[in-house]
């Protein structure tokens, strides 16, 4: 069998969910016996135009970021979103509430204005162009990806969890969040990170985006129940851009 | 054996020996909460708990179980089984009640060898509830007490003074209880300060009031099917499955296989499922039979009251109130929903 070519490219981000890829270590190996990695700046020196499979994580804040990704997926047969930074445009996307110019001259001070700092606002990937397959996730875990990886070698298609955290929480039998008067996004965020944050005493960031149809009227009107805000939600949701 | 009659310190030696010789799970802190675990200690175990947040049904179908290996190029396969013997220690009745139901489900069509193995290999410890849950109505599903029920092996009951009752049921029960040899048996004074805890129970676990008897609820579910209660909560529900996952009666699991990465040998998982999930009812081709909110808010209600009766004769909600924390919305109540279904003219 003929080993599928995969890339693997980065935008706006910490690189994390790449580092995610590499921690995987001896998994690492049994991986590289299916694919060959054509390029990936984290981990090797090579690069090539013909590949298979590409993996993008970040965000896509500039027009010559959006012309690669547009590149990308032109010579990707299958185009993976890594980590939500590019599944949801991620942390990143707290600069979209703000006006750029404020934005650029926090930042960067006195050198906002220099034309290599030319920045515009922030889009997940599947705002730029399609994307085949999502790994929700700051940062992904990579469990997910082999699940991924492994779908796509076998020709079967993946299914990511499509019910709440509250499930793995559950599943996990911890104490939910709210009986800590917390607010936890888990009712209305995606699983599949095996209810990480709120197994050790976090309520959930939201990370992973919100399930296909999440119960917005519910999460407002609970709210009330627990003696917060719909402002305070908001609040909340705002940290990944799911708002 | 006979019924002894056991004081604390006894107890604890006992149980100190038993997590010695064998696997055993009780009810311990959890948080500010309390779950069954591993017990490694007498003084962990906390038989004054309210409610665990998950039913020991964990313990028979556990979340996530391996049952079959397989290797896809040579078509070999093995079911996995599970045999190891273990004991559950501090099981309240509503919970054995459940257990008992799940034994009937697991066997009546296809017989679950899976689940059966650990059934089979469990010797139960039923302990009368000490603290009453918040949330707790067993006793007007009459669950409050094992009265009338089986499936324990050991009953074990506190008295007011302080000392336990110890009551083996079955061979296995006796068995377990070889440590307490020793103990005095319980007197008719011990056995009549039994009745009163019993008759309390009945008595105290009721945090809510069912309006209507147990037995006439697939009668009041089936002429409800159009009552505006499933809608107006419905718009609240999450569709998260808490209120499944809690439940000691909710069985449903989904089959899975994984691959190894040599990409012929692999295993098959059967994992917890939920009919208040949106894939619960969906099938290939992309129908969804339950796709509404309303319609899987509303099932969860039809198959505690009703559907379980007509299918094994059997009301399976037990009463342990688990869904009614469990649910962040606060909309999981059977009571409520059932009691608001009996006050609509029929």
């Amino acid at each position: 069998m003929i080993k599928p070519r995969i890339a693997i490219f980065d935008f706006a981000c910490c690189e994390g969910c790449q580092l995610q890829i590499v921690n995987m270590e001896e998994e690492l190996l049994s991986l590289l016996e299916h694919v060959q990695p054509v390029e990936w700046r984290e981990a090797m020196s090579d690069q090539s135009d013909d590949y298979d499979i590409a993996i993008v994580e970040g965000s896509i804040t500039r027009e010559e970021d959006a012309n690669r990704l547009r590149e990308i997926r032109k010579r990707a047969k299958t185009l993976i979103a890594l980590g939500a930074c590019a599944t949801l445009g991620g942390v990143n996307k707290l600069k979209n509430l703000f006006d750029l110019e404020e934005v650029k001259t926090a930042v960067y001070a006195e050198s906002a204005s220099l034309p290599i700092l030319e920045t515009a606002t922030v889009q997940a990937l599947h705002e730029v162009v399609d994307v085949d397959y999502r790994i929700e996730g700051c940062p992904i875990d990579a469990a997910e990806l082999t699940y991924v990886i492994k779908c796509l070698l076998i020709g079967r298609a993946p299914a990511p969890p499509n019910y709440p955290v509250c499930v793995e929480c559950k599943l996990a039998e911890n104490v939910c969040r709210y009986d800590y008067d917390e607010i936890c996004l888990g009712p209305i965020t995606r699983a599949g990170c095996r209810a990480r944050c709120p197994s050790n005493a976090f309520w959930c960031f939201g990370c992973r985006g919100p399930v296909d149809d999440p119960n917005v009227h519910a999460a407002t009107q609970v709210m009330e129940q627990y003696g917060k805000t719909v402002e305070d939600l908001k609040v909340k949701l705002t940290l990944f851009g799911t708002q | 054996m006979g019924i002894k009659l056991v004081a604390r310190a006894r107890l604890d030696a006992w149980v100190d020996s038993l997590v010695q010789q064998q696997t055993v799970y009780g009810a311990q802190a959890k948080g500010d909460r309390f779950a069954f675990d591993r017990l490694e200690r007498a003084s962990a175990l906390r038989l004054d708990y309210d409610v665990t947040i998950l039913p020991p049904k964990k313990y028979f179908q556990p979340q996530r179980e391996v049952i079959m290996r397989f290797n896809r190029k040579t078509v070999e396969f093995e079911s996995v089984i599970d045999e190891e013997p273990f004991v559950l220690f501090g099981v309240h009745p509503y919970d054995m009640v459940a257990i008992s139901q799940m034994d009937k489900v697991f066997t009546m069509n296809q017989f679950d060898k899976h689940y059966m193995a650990r059934r089979a290999n469990a010797t139960i410890v039923v302990s009368s509830v000490e603290t009453a849950s918040s949330s707790v109505f067993a006793a007007c599903m009459n669950n409050a007490t094992m009265r009338g029920k089986s499936g324990h092996d050991v009953l074990i009951t506190k008295l007011p003074s302080g000392h336990y009752v110890v009551d083996p049921r079955t061979e296995k029960g006796d068995n377990l209880c070889e440590g307490l040899a020793e103990a005095p048996e319980a007197n008719a004074e011990a056995l009549d300060a039994r009745e009163k805890v019993l008759n309390q129970n009945e008595k105290s676990l009721r945090k809510y009031e069912l309006r209507v008897l147990p037995e006439d609820l697939p009668a009041l579910l089936d002429r409800s099917r159009s009552h505006p209660v499933w809608q107006e909560k419905a718009e609240l529900c999450y569709s998260c499955g808490s209120c499944n996952f809690v439940c000691p009666t909710c069985y449903c699991f989904d089959v899975e296989d994984e691959m190894g990465w040599d990409m012929e040998t692999g295993h098959r998982v059967r994992k917890w499922d939920g009919c208040m999930l949106v894939d619960f009812a969906a099938v290939a081709g992309g129908h969804n039979f339950r796709s509404k909110r309303s319609a899987r808010y509303s099932h969860r209600y039809y198959r505690k009251g009703k559907y379980s009766w007509d299918t094994y004769g059997e009301i399976s909600c037990v009463g342990c109130g688990r869904c009614i924390t469990a649910c962040t919305a606060n909309i999981a109540n059977p009571v409520e929903i059932f009691n608001t279904l009996a006050e609509a003219p029929q």
